[in-house]
C-alpha cells in the first residue's frame, strides 16, 4: 500500500451510435506513490475524465487502471478526491463535514473527534467549526473541503482543478499550504489544473494531454529546490526553463487544433 | 469491456425510434386502464367502478345527447372569467405596488390576510353575497389565482434590472414610457409564471364552487349523476374536465415557450 | 401547483401601523355602514356580532371541535400523503423502473382537478372522516411526490461522489445524502400541500357535511345566520395564518442551512 498508479492502454468512450464520442485513447502513465503529478492540457482534453476514471467516478471502456497493482473497481477510500466546486455537504457543518468519512470508516467518536480537529486547525480552520457552508469563500470551502479529503486518510489525493476559481493570492497561499502538506502527510497527488505555473510549481512530473482524444503527449520532469520560500523558486532559472517547455509543448497542441 | 456495439438502440431510424419510445413510455398508462377494465365488474361491482369501456361510452354519450355541452360551456366560461379578471387585476395591483407605496400599504395587509386562506373557504360567503350561481363561481375562481399572479407581478416589477432602467433613460425614454417599454416587457416572464401557477387552482376552484354552490356546471354534472347512480356518466364528466385541465396546463406552457423565446 | 411561498415585500401586520390602517378603516366602516342599516344583516351582520358570535361558537366548545375536526382531517390525509408522495417521488428519481411507471402517471394525475373526485370518494367510502382523509391524501400525494422527484433529481453529482468515495454505501446514501440534499424541496412540497389539504377538507364537510369547519361555515348560510359564517371565516383565516407561519418557523429551525 504505497499508493501506486498505473493506467495502461486506457481508452473512454462517452455515448453510442453516432453520438459515440472517444475522450481518452490509448493512454499508459504510471505514478509512484508518494509522488506529485499535474496533468495539464487545453480544455475539452479528458483531464478531469482521466481524474474521475481514476476515481472510479466513471466506467472504463477499455485498458486497465489499477491502484497498488490492483485493478480499480468504483470508488474507495483509498482514494480523495478534491472537486472544483467542493461538493461540501451544505446540511452538515465545517466539522460535521470533516467528520463524515471518520463516520463511515466506524472511528470511535472521541478519536474522530480529534482527527476532524487536527485538520480543521491544520487548514487554519479554527473557530469556523459550527458555520454551514454557505457562511465561508471559496478559499474556505476549498480549505474544508481538503480537510475532509485529508481527515479519512485516503492514499491518493485527487484534485480536479481545486483553486481554479480562486483568485490569485489566496491561490498562491494554498499552492504552498498544499505543498506543506504533500511533504508531511506522504500522499500521491495527482493534481489537474490548466495553470502551466502552477503545474510547475507544484509538481515532480508534469503530464500534458492532447484533445480529441485525449492522450498522453509530454512528460516533463520538474526537479526543484522546494526548501526556499516562494519568491525564490518562481524567479529562479530552472523554474522559468520548465515553465516554458511545459507552456510550449502546450501551445503546440492549442495551436494544432486551431489549424487542423 | 467490449467497445464494439454494432447495433445499438440509436441505430433505428430516427422516426420509428420516436414512436417505440412514445409507446414505450407510455404502458405504465396502458396497464393502468388495462388492470381497471379486468378489475371492473370481477373484484369490485361494475357500479362502484365502472369499467374503462363503459365510462368511453358514456363519454360519447355525453357529447352525443348534447347533455354535457351547456355544462361545459357555463364552467369554461366561468373559469375564463375568473381568470382573466384575476391576470387584469392582478398584473395591475402588483406593478402598481411596486410603483406606488401608497397602493401597497392600501393592499399589503388585505392581501397577507387572504394569502394563507384556502380560497374555497369563501365559497359560502360568495353564495351569501351572490347567490348561486355564476357569479359566485367566478368570484371565487378569480380570488383563488389572483394571489400568485400579484405575487409574481410584484416581484418582478420591484426587481427589475436597475441597469435596464438605465440605459433606457440614458438612451432618452421617458418616465411614462418606461414603464410600457421597460417595466412591463422585463415582468412579462414572471406575470406568466404566475398564470402558470394560478391555472391548476382556476379548475379546483371552479369545481368547488360548482359542488357548492350552483344548478349548472361540470361540478354539478359531476355531484348530480353521482346521486342519481349514473356512475359512468359522473366518471365520463370528470375525465372531461381533467382533459380540459391538462389540455389548459400544457397549452398555456407551449405558449409561453413561444411567447418566450428571447429569455 | 406550484405555488410560490414567498411573503408578500416585509411581512406587514405586525410591523408597522402604516400597512394595517387600511384593514382599520375597512373594520370601522364595516360597523358604521351596518349600524346605520345600510346593508341587509343577512349579507353582512355588525361586525360586533360576528366577534360576539365567534366568542359563543369558541366559549361553547362548537368552532374548537369543527376545528379539531377539520385539522385532523387535513393532517392525518396529509400524513400519509407525504410519507407515499416522498417514497415515490424519490423512488421515481433514483430508479428507472419506478420513473418508467410512474412518471405518464404523474404527468397525467398532476393536473387532474382532484376536487372533482369528491363525489366519487362518497361513492366508494362514505362521507365519514375515512372518506376525507383518503380524499385529503389523494389529492396532496401529487404536489408532495413531484417536489421530492425534482429535488431528488437535482441532487448534485458530485456530492453522491464525495459520499461514495468517503465510504458510504448504496443503501445508507439514502439516509445520509439524498434525503438531507432534498430536502428543502421536499418541503416546499409539504408547503404547497398544505393549503391544498384544508381546502380539499372544507369542500368535502361543505359537500358532504359530517362536522368540521367546512360544515359549520356552510351551515350558517343554510340557516340564515350570517354571523356564524363569518365567524368561522374569521378562524379559518386564523389558522391559515398560523399555519403559514408555523411552516416558514419550521423552514428557518430545520433548513436553516440553506
Amino acid at each position: 500500500m504505497d499508493g501506486s498508479i498505473g493506467i495502461s492502454n486506457l481508452e473512454k468512450v462517452y455515448g453510442e451510435g453516432t453520438e459515440r464520442t472517444k475522450a481518452i485513447d490509448d493512454l499508459s502513465f504510471d505514478i509512484d506513490g508518494g509522488e506529485f503529478v499535474s496533468v495539464v492540457g487545453p480544455s475539452g482534453c479528458g483531464k478531469s475524465t482521466l481524474l474521475y476514471i481514476i476515481a472510479g467516478f466513471l466506467d472504463i471502456t477499455d485498458g486497465t487502471v489499477s491502484v497498488d497493482g490492483t485493478p480499480i473497481d468504483g470508488p474507495g477510500t483509498d482514494r480523495g478526491v478534491v472537486f472544483q466546486d467542493y461538493a461540501l455537504f451544505p446540511w452538515r457543518t465545517v466539522k460535521e463535514n470533516v467528520l463524515y468519512g471518520l463516520e463511515e470508516a466506524g472511528v470511535p467518536d472521541e478519536e474522530a473527534d480529534a482527527t476532524a480537529q487536527r485538520f480543521i486547525d491544520m487548514m487554519d480552520l479554527s473557530g469556523f467549526e459550527n458555520k454551514y457552508p454557505k457562511e465561508l469563500s471559496g478559499g474556505m470551502k476549498q480549505r474544508v473541503a481538503l480537510a475532509r479529503t485529508l481527515a479519512y486518510d485516503p492514499k491518493i489525493l485527487l484534485m480536479d482543478e481545486p483553486f481554479g476559481a480562486l483568485d490569485q493570492p489566496l491561490r498562491e497561499t494554498l499552492q504552498d499550504q498544499l505543498i506543506d502538506i504533500w511533504g508531511d502527510l506522504d500522499k500521491t497527488v495527482v493534481f489537474i489544473t490548466h495553470d502551466v505555473e502552477e503545474a510547475v510549481y507544484l509538481s515532480e512530473r508534469v503530464m500534458i494531454m492532447t484533445r480529441h482524444p485525449g492522450t498522453k503527449k509530454t512528460v516533463t520532469e520538474v526537479d526543484l529546490d522546494r526548501s526556499g520560500p516562494r519568491e525564490d523558486i518562481v524567479t529562479s532559472d530552472e523554474f522559468t526553463r520548465k515553465k516554458n517547455e511545459v507552456w510550449r509543448s502546450l501551445r503546440e497542441e492549442t495551436k494544432s487544433e486551431v489549424q487542423p | 469491456m467490449a467497445t464494439n456495439e454494432l447495433w445499438t438502440p440509436e441505430r433505428i431510424p430516427d422516426p420509428f425510434a420516436g414512436v417505440a419510445k412514445l409507446l414505450f413510455d407510455w404502458i405504465p398508462l396502458l396497464l393502468l386502464v388495462l388492470g381497471w377494465e379486468v378489475v371492473s365488474g370481477r373484484a369490485v361491482s361494475e357500479s362502484v367502478l365502472p369499467p374503462p369501456t363503459a365510462v368511453a361510452a358514456a363519454t360519447v354519450d355525453l357529447f352525443a345527447t348534447g347533455e354535457v355541452v351547456p355544462h361545459l360551456a357555463v364552467s369554461l366560461l366561468r373559469v375564463g372569467v375568473g381568470l382573466s379578471l384575476s391576470i387584469v387585476v392582478g398584473v395591475l395591483l402588483g406593478i402598481g405596488m411596486s410603483q406606488s407605496e401608497a397602493v401597497e400599504n392600501f393592499f399589503d395587509v388585505f392581501l397577507s390576510l387572504i394569502y394563507p386562506l384556502p380560497k374555497t373557504a369563501l365559497v359560502p360567503l360568495a353564495l351569501l353575497w351572490l347567490g348561486i350561481g355564476t357569479k359566485t363561481a367566478v368570484l371565487i375562481v378569480f380570488l383563488a389565482c389572483l394571489l400568485p399572479i400579484v405575487m409574481n407581478a410584484n416581484n418582478a416589477a420591484e426587481n427589475v434590472d436597475r441597469n435596464l432602467i438605465r440605459s433606457a433613460r440614458m438612451m432618452g425614454t421617458s418616465d411614462r414610457r418606461l414603464f410600457w417599454k421597460v417595466v412591463i416587457p422585463a415582468t412579462i416572464p414572471e406575470i406568466l409564471t404566475g398564470i402558470r401557477q394560478a391555472i391548476p387552482f382556476a379548475f379546483i376552484s371552479l369545481i368547488s364552487a360548482e359542488l357548492i354552490a350552483s344548478e349548472q356546471g361540470m361540478g354539478r354534472l359531476i355531484r348530480d349523476a353521482g346521486s342519481l347512480g349514473r356512475y359512468p356518466a359522473m366518471f365520463a364528466t370528470i375525465v372531461i374536465i381533467s382533459a380540459v385541465a391538462y389540455t389548459a396546463v400544457y397549452g398555456f406552457e407551449q405558449v409561453r415557450e413561444r411567447v418566450l423565446v428571447w429569455t | 401547483m406550484d405555488v410560490d411561498v414567498r411573503s408578500l415585500g416585509a411581512s406587514s401586520i405586525v410591523d408597522s401601523l402604516k400597512s394595517i390602517y387600511s384593514l382599520v378603516l375597512l373594520l370601522v366602516l364595516w360597523e358604521a355602514v351596518t349600524r346605520m342599516g345600510l346593508i341587509y344583516p343577512y349579507f353582512l351582520p355588525q361586525l360586533s356580532v360576528v366577534i360576539h358570535e365567534f366568542v359563543v361558537l369558541v366559549s361553547t366548545g362548537q368552532m374548537i371541535h369543527a376545528a379539531y375536526l377539520t385539522l385532523m382531517r387535513a393532517f392525518v390525509g396529509l400524513a400519509g400523503a407525504a410519507v407515499a408522495g416522498v417514497a415515490v417521488g424519490i423512488l421515481c428519481a433514483r430508479n428507472a423502473l419506478f420513473e418508467w411507471f410512474f412518471d405518464p402517471l404523474i404527468k397525467i394525475g398532476y393536473p387532474v382537478p382532484v376536487i372533482s373526485l369528491v363525489p366519487v370518494f362518497m361513492l366508494w367510502f362514505g362521507i365519514g372522516d375515512v372518506s376525507k382523509i383518503i380524499m385529503v391524501a389523494v389529492g396532496t400525494f401529487w404536489p408532495i411526490a413531484v417536489n421530492a422527484r425534482d429535488a431528488t433529481r437535482q441532487v448534485e453529482q458530485n456530492l453522491i461522489r464525495s459520499a461514495r468515495m468517503m465510504g458510504t454505501g448504496d443503501r445508507r446514501l439514502l439516509w445520509r445524502v439524498i434525503l438531507p440534499a432534498a430536502s428543502p424541496g421536499i418541503f416546499t412540497g409539504l408547503q404547497i400541500a398544505t393549503p391544498i389539504a384544508l381546502i380539499i377538507t372544507f369542500v368535502f364537510e361543505m359537500v358532504a357535511g359530517g362536522g368540521g369547519l367546512g360544515a359549520l361555515e356552510i351551515a350558517g348560510v343554510r340557516g340564515f345566520n350570517s354571523a356564524q359564517t363569518y365567524a368561522v371565516i374569521f378562524a379559518i383565516i386564523a389558522i391559515g395564518l398560523v399555519l403559514d407561519r408555523l411552516l416558514r418557523a419550521a423552514r428557518t429551525r430545520l433548513l436553516d442551512w440553506t
